[in-house]
């Protein structure tokens, strides 16, 4: 849930501008800046009417919302913003309970099917959705989408997973800091093993934590035709975080606790094993007189960026983002219109307006400070944007292709329990607290008693 | 004239006023109380996610809970760290209320030693589960340190992460959060007991061992028995504190600290399983129902 509050919260402090565009952006600011007079014009004549409730589970929609009364102020929009793991229960108790107050939720994409399935979310494809669907990226629409295929969410954003790593250690170790080469050396889970032996020949650490991979651990079907499937790649992985757990691989601080957002800054301690990386002076304690590194990579989202900007501190400028063994993604905020409202058309002018009009996609991603729109249209206008943060990349390029990879059908209602029963075994077999064999025979066991109805062959 | 009259008195009648006086309460208690506890009932035969419609199955959820190993699992995780707790919350209680009850005796103080003795039981368990997890850090830990340092052990102890010692700890714990509960009801208890029956004791010669099983312990059997169904019903509940430190619905180390509201958490608030959890929940609504009248019938019989 920490991981959903990062991903998608940011922050709507304009002090600092981490991210730079060139001539062609300050061009296209200068379009904006006359644009939004005119729109501003437009709303001071008209515009829309009406109050709107939004129920969302981050900052994102209420600086959206601040910006949508500015342009109609005919508008009123009341925003609650509600913690990630308390969304579903109340807007499910609430919705489901009668109240019709509520507008417009939202849901990140595994929280989405179950409120698909009590029937809150409005069909937007009734809305008028399609009319910019084919400007959209597939597996933005496909996580939005019930088991019928209806679309009843859509999202603002696109949340490929790639690997954060160090220019500069790349540069050292391997003699090139290019994404693309780099990325072979991420390409397979045998290339990381080895990429990890090198680093750490070399004195740095390739993952602060052995969890790097969660948004990346393959693309392969946990469930086909009410089967459970675990195929080699689920082994293959499960291997791999043991293997840069018990090999030393790592530092050992857990992903998102403070020694993990430390390692961003630069140098941080080798911890051990099993130190509580969450108390504070455990983690003092365990750092003094330990030997040091530099870790080399994190692996997130696109909207690790965010995280990136406010933990890296003297690295500023030093990382570059490439691709993983497979493609992936986690995290995002999906709006849709409840069932229940009585102003599902201003919701959807809202909506709408969020998510498919060129301007205000164009100043969310000057406003957010690195979100991804999924929006294909902003995606290929800022497609030669060059990042200095991220020595020159193309970022918005290189996040449209990553998402183009994503395989979305192969999601399944139980990924998440099943996903976090074999990150169970996962972690008993890298503390040795049991062997493998038990480990593997537990999770079978956890899946059975937790979905009878899915069909195990061991 | 004569049934007007009879009208007038029948409304004087307080017995009337004393119904109207708690019907507030009964309404509120069967929509809060006794609807929630039928609604459960109803859908542990159905195949209900928390939304959408509740088709009736059966039997199935019971016999899928019965037949589920976890189940097992969880309730005997349950039954082994309510048992310990229980033996040492009420051996301390008791301990404490022999010493502060001895005429012999006769400590001063019993009020603030009572008020010491309550105190953990009002920290929020939350405090309690951050406050333990620190002391008990292997590495770092205040308690490891000090039996490292001072020789008693040579290597740390990892309190939460073996299956051996950390549903113990749990237990321990819970000791430690309401032993003075339990003393506070068996020193009220003990503090009703008429003192003629003590100085008629003292006069006949008798020790403090006899005072206490022939004197005491039966007089303050109906209190004791009390605190233990009490008990039995809180233990059986267990699931706040080794939800907080034992990373949640799975109860590590390796499930040995999942207890049955736990394992019922999981499948209804985790996994959609509403229907399943109700199941479960009238499951151990049955277990608890059956050891309490076993307790009811032993420890009410006369002596």
């Amino acid at each position: 849930m920490v991981v959903s509050m990062v991903g998608c919260g940011n922050s709507d402090n304009n002090d600092a501008k981490d991210t730079k565009a060139e001539t062609k952006a300050a061009e296209t600011k200068a379009a904006d800046d006359t644009k939004e007079a005119d729109d501003t014009k437009e709303a001071e004549e008209g515009g829309l009417e009406g109050s709107l409730v939004i129920w969302t589970l981050a900052k994102d929609l209420e600086t959206m919302a601040a910006k949508f009364v500015e342009e109609n102020p005919g508008v009123t929009i009341d925003t609650t913003i509600i913690e990630p793991a308390d969304y579903v229960s109340k807007t499910m108790t609430a919705i489901l309970g009668g109240d019709d107050t509520i507008d417009i939720i939202v849901g990140e994409p595994q929280m989405l099917q179950p409120m698909f399935e009590a029937g809150m979310f409005e069909d937007l494809t009734a809305m008028g959705c399609d009319e910019f669907a084919d400007d959209m990226v597939d597996y933005m629409l496909e996580v939005g989408q019930d088991e019928d295929g209806v679309q009843r969410a859509i999202s603002y954003q696109i949340c490929p997973s790639g690997f954060y790593y160090r220019r500069d250690i790349a540069q050292e170790v391997f003699g090139y800091d290019d994404p693309e080469s780099v990325g072979e050396l991420f390409s397979s889970y045998d290339k990381i093993l080895e990429t990890a032996q090198t680093l750490k020949d070399a004195g740095y650490a390739i993952f602060a934590s052995d969890g790097e991979l969660g948004y990346m651990s393959g693309d392969s079907a946990w469930v086909i035709d009410g089967e459970l499937n675990v195929d080699q790649a689920r082994y293959d992985y499960m291997d791999l975080c043991v293997d840069l757990y018990q090999g030393g691989y790592t530092t050992y601080a857990s992903a998102w606790s403070s020694p993990w957002y430390a390692a961003m800054a630069g140098e941080v301690a080798y911890l051990k094993p099993d130190t509580n990386v969450w108390d504070a002076d455990a983690v003092a304690e365990a750092s003094e007189g330990a030997d040091t590194t530099e870790v080399f990579a994190f692996g997130l989202p696109s909207w690790g960026v965010l995280t990136m900007r406010d933990n890296y501190g003297d690295t500023r400028g030093s990382w570059g983002i490439c691709s993983g063994p497979s493609y992936g993604f986690g995290g995002g905020t999906w709006l849709g219109i409840s069932t229940a409202s009585h102003n599902k058309d201003l919701a959807w002018e809202f909506i709408k307006w969020v998510v498919a009009d060129i301007d205000t996609v164009n100043w969310w991603i000057k406003t957010s400070e690195g979100d991804i729109p999924a929006y294909i249209p902003a995606l290929e206008a800022h497609a030669d944007d060059e990042n200095e943060v991220y020595g020159g990349q193309k970022l918005f390029q290189f996040w449209l292709e990553q998402a183009e990879g994503i395989d979305y059908s192969k999601v399944t209602q139980y990924d998440t329990a099943i996903g976090d029963a074999w990150s169970e075994a996962i972690n008993t077999i890298k503390t040795e607290a049991g062997t493998k064999e038990e480990a593997i025979a537990t999770f079978y066991d956890t899946v059975a008693s937790t979905y009878p109805e899915i069909t195990i062959n061991k | 004239m004569a049934s007007t009259t009879a009208k007038k008195n029948k409304l004087k009648n307080k017995d009337y006023v004393g119904v109207i006086m708690i019907i507030p309460f009964v309404v509120v208690f069967c929509i809060f109380s006794i609807y929630p506890v039928l609604r459960t009932l109803r859908l542990s035969f159905t195949n209900y996610k928390g939304y959408g419609d509740a088709t009736f199955n059966g039997l199935d959820n019971y016999i899928r809970c019965l037949t589920d190993k976890f189940f097992w699992r969880a309730l005997w995780n349950t039954i082994k760290m309510w048992g310990v707790n229980i033996i040492l919350q009420l051996g301390l209680a008791f301990l404490l209320t022999i010493v502060f009850s001895d005429i012999k005796y006769k400590i001063k103080g019993l009020p603030v030693f009572r008020v010491i003795y309550y105190l953990p039981n009002l920290i929020a368990v939350t405090t309690v589960a951050i406050l333990f997890s620190s002391l008990l850090d292997r590495s770092y830990g205040s308690v490891n340190q000090l039996l490292v340092h001072s020789g008693i052990t040579k290597t740390p102890i990892d309190w939460l992460g073996k299956t051996s010692i950390t549903p113990y700890v749990v237990s321990v714990i819970q000791t430690w959060m309401w032993f003075g509960n339990s003393f506070i009801m068996l020193m009220a208890s003990v503090q009703g007991i008429n003192n003629d029956y003590f100085e008629a004791a003292a006069i006949d010669g008798a020790g403090r061992w006899t005072v206490f099983g022939k004197i005491t312990l039966p007089l303050i059997k109906p209190i004791l028995l009390y605190v233990s169904i009490t008990s039995l019903i809180g233990g059986l509940q267990l699931f706040d504190l080794p939800y907080l430190m034992c990373g949640g619905t799975v109860g590590n180390p390796a499930g040995s600290t999942q207890t049955v509201i736990m394992y019922l958490y999981k499948f209804g608030f985790e996994t959609w399983q509403t229907g399943y959890a109700s199941a479960v929940a009238y499951v151990l609504f049955l277990l608890v129902l059956i050891v309490s009248l076993i307790q009811f019938k032993v420890g009410g019989k006369e002596d």
